[in-house]
């Protein structure tokens, strides 16, 4: 019979025995993780008529305010390869992916918080739930950008096929640095609340709603900024499929892979620290 | 106060059985600030992190020992009680046992699987149907699909929900969600289970229920944890107890003895309060026309006593001021027992006896409740007294009054003294 055995020296001394259960645990949290998923997606939907169509109400808002700013020359952006509204409204619902990946795993433990201080479970089961939430509301907004496509009558690559690499790289990189930060968003409540403060400045120096400046202060932090090329990448693999930042895509993608295991080892070995403090 | 002086390691061993769950040397520490609690909570993640953490004897600013080594162990298919006064640590070392929380000394060895009766329906969506409802609370508590449509009939038998199985749990009455959520948690098969003060929900029928449900998983070999309150509820179901006060262990023993050393603790530190507290009540109303001055117990002949004593007579008076003659006073009394399971003995209304009510003179006068054989088995008690009138209008109330019953007559082994006689009938012709 299995033994287990709580002691306080820290998991990662024994670096394998921890990715062994870290392994494990993930795979005990597939089935569990997809049970919450369709609770969630359930509970959500069976509540309101209107569904999914809330779902797309602000990014839709946002795009059609930006069209008007632009095409009536309140804003002035640059040119861009598509349609403005097109460029924006595929922008925003990247950006908002991105954004939510990043909340995820603070979300995960905001609401599920009845549960982890009750019951011992595979706690990845909780980012794959949220992971699944994600995916699912990205696939709604695509929709509806398909819509805009046909609308606008933009024309796609066959690069299309890759883009959903792109996307996965850019929720990996929000969920790698949501879990990094799971110590301080749950013990510090600024922290939480300066989120939407420093993810709204982030907003401004990725280039969704403008195309990719060239020259000016500002494109030097744009360009530091590992969301543009990733969501520049995405973007571009969906409609003109001419990349203009593959090598730091890649770059990008490979940092988000160890940081996504990085994030994780964090995330496990702070969760019995969290639970002491929210029970 | 007793101490265990064997190493409970070598007690079990000795024994020969099969050790299923040893707590050794167990400690944990608490932070009473807040804000120092987040300061230590990020220190300690970052040492856990950098792999620095290592086992602490010393408390920092502000903290405080929950749990402070603690020793037990547990016997394939024994059960043990965790019983102490709110606070003594006993839900903080159920959630180290259960993998919730870290130790910060010692260690605990569990074989097997080992699950919560904590939380009734944690996970529960309102939204959702019972039948949706079960899977999703089943899968939390470790099972896959197949094991839980094996299992489905039986928790929905054991929850007596079928009627109600594909409507949103939200339109469940409390203790049909309480029903359900317990068998979800019943029928994971354990080999541990631990449960904490979940026992009080739902009605006495389902109550019973739940006893039978966990004698059978006992005979099946599955132990339990147990944290209660209730004397009975330890008695009946565990073996062995752990006694914790203030985080430490006071006594690991059977269950009996420890209860019994519970229970004169808890007598003794009531016993300071009922010196503590004057008998005379403080007026909660003092414009009413009807106002308890003071409680007093008194013999059969009027004189004061400072206890009743069983199977003697006795009175409780209640010295009673009016501003002006009242007719129709109706005097309740409930008498709590304030050792054991805290339950109500007794519930009387003067009204509800005579169908008479009390006229109160003006001025001074005594309302007694004469008890020509006082039935109480000794130990403490709580009178709630009230002075009111109908339709529902309090002159005045009077909940703590707390006395004590001593042995007077014999009643050993009774749960109350009954006035009686023996006598022989030869038949007449």
């Amino acid at each position: 019979m299995k033994e287990t055995i709580y002691t306080p020296a820290s998991q990662i001394t024994k670096p394998l025995q921890l990715l062994r259960a870290m392994v494990t645990d993930l795979g005990k949290s597939r089935e569990l993780a997809w049970r919450l998923l369709l609770r969630n997606l359930r509970g959500q939907y069976r509540q309101s008529f209107l569904g999914v169509f809330w779902a797309l109400v602000p990014p839709a808002l946002t795009a059609i305010g930006l069209s008007f700013a632009n095409s009536s020359g309140i804003l002035r952006i640059g040119q861009t390869d598509i349609p403005y509204p097109a460029y924006v409204m595929l922008g925003i619902v990247l950006w908002e992916t991105f954004r939510d990946s990043l909340k995820g795993p603070e979300t995960a433990i905001r609401t599920s918080r009845p549960l982890l201080a009750q019951i011992k479970f595979p706690h990845e089961s909780m980012i794959l739930t949220q992971l699944g939430e994600i995916l699912f509301n990205l696939l709604v907004k695509l929709i509806f950008v398909v819509i805009i496509f046909l609308v606008f009558k933009v024309s796609v690559s066959w690069t299309l096929l890759i883009a959903p690499f792109a996307f996965l790289s850019l929720i990996l990189l929000g969920t790698a640095i949501g879990l990094l930060l799971v110590p301080i968003t749950h013990l510090i409540e600024d922290v939480s609340k300066s989120m939407d403060v420093i993810l709204t400045v982030w907003f401004f120096l990725t280039p969704v709603v403008y195309p990719m400046p060239t020259q000016g202060r500002l494109a030097f932090f744009i360009q530091l900024n590992p969301v543009t090329s990733l969501l520049m990448t995405a973007r571009e693999l969906v409609t003109t499929g001419q990349v203009t930042q593959g090598s730091a895509f890649l770059l990008v993608s490979f940092l988000t892979i160890l940081l996504l295991l990085l994030g994780w080892i964090v995330f496990r070995l702070s969760i019995p620290y969290l639970v002491e403090r929210i029970s | 106060m007793a101490v265990i002086s064997s190493d409970p390691f070598t007690r079990a061993k000795d024994s020969g059985d099969d050790v299923i769950l040893a707590v050794e040397n167990i400690s944990k520490r608490f932070c009473r600030n807040l804000k120092y609690a987040y300061v230590y909570g990020l220190r300690d993640i970052g040492a856990e992190i950098l792999g620095i953490r290592q086992e602490s004897d010393k408390i920092r600013k502000h903290e405080f020992w929950a749990l402070r080594d603690i020793n037990f162990a547990v016997k394939r298919g024994e059960s043990i009680g965790l019983i102490g006064a709110n606070g003594s640590g006993k839900t903080t070392l159920l959630r180290i046992i259960g993998g919730l929380f870290k130790p910060d000394r010692g260690r605990v060895r569990i074989k097997g699987r080992v699950a919560a009766l904590i939380a009734l329906g944690a996970g529960f969506n309102p939204v959702l149907t019972g039948r949706e409802n079960v899977f999703i609370n089943m899968s939390i508590l470790g099972l896959s699909k197949r094991e839980i449509q094996k299992k489905f009939e039986e928790v929905i038998d054991f929850a007596d929900v079928w009627d109600a199985i594909d409507s949103p749990v939200r339109t469940y009455s409390s203790g049909m969600q309480a029903r359900l959520g317990f068998a979800c948690a019943i029928h994971t098969e354990p080999d541990i289970l631990l449960i904490d003060e979940v026992l009080s929900v739902g009605d006495a029928r389902f109550r019973a229920k739940c006893y039978r449900k966990l004698a059978d998983l006992r005979q099946n070999g599955t132990s339990f944890i147990l944290v209660s309150h209730s004397a009975n509820a330890v008695l009946n179901i565990c073996d062995t107890a752990v006694y914790l006060s203030k985080g430490q262990l006071i006594l690991w023993d059977n269950s009996q003895d420890v209860m019994q050393c519970y229970e004169a603790d808890l007598l003794a530190a009531s016993k300071q309060d009922l010196q503590q507290h004057p008998r005379p009540a403080k007026a909660n109303n003092p414009d009413s026309e009807l106002l308890i001055s003071s409680v007093v117990l008194r013999d059969g002949e009027d004189g004061s006593i400072p206890y009743l004593y069983s199977g003697q007579a006795g009175k409780i008076s209640l010295l009673c001021e009016a501003r002006r003659s009242l007719e129709n006073v109706n005097v309740s009394l409930v008498i709590r027992e304030l050792t054991g399971d805290n339950t109500t003995v007794l519930s009387l209304d003067s009204l509800r006896d005579d169908q008479i009510a009390l006229s109160v003179p003006m001025g001074q006068s005594e309302i007694q409740f004469v008890l020509p054989y006082c039935g109480l088995k000794p130990g403490l008690y709580n009178a709630k007294l009230c002075l009111n009138t109908k339709p529902y209008y309090v002159y005045d109330l009077y909940d703590h009054f707390r006395f004590e019953v001593k042995p007077g007559a014999s009643i050993v082994q009774s749960e109350y003294y009954q006035p009686r006689q023996w006598q022989v009938v030869s038949p007449k012709h």
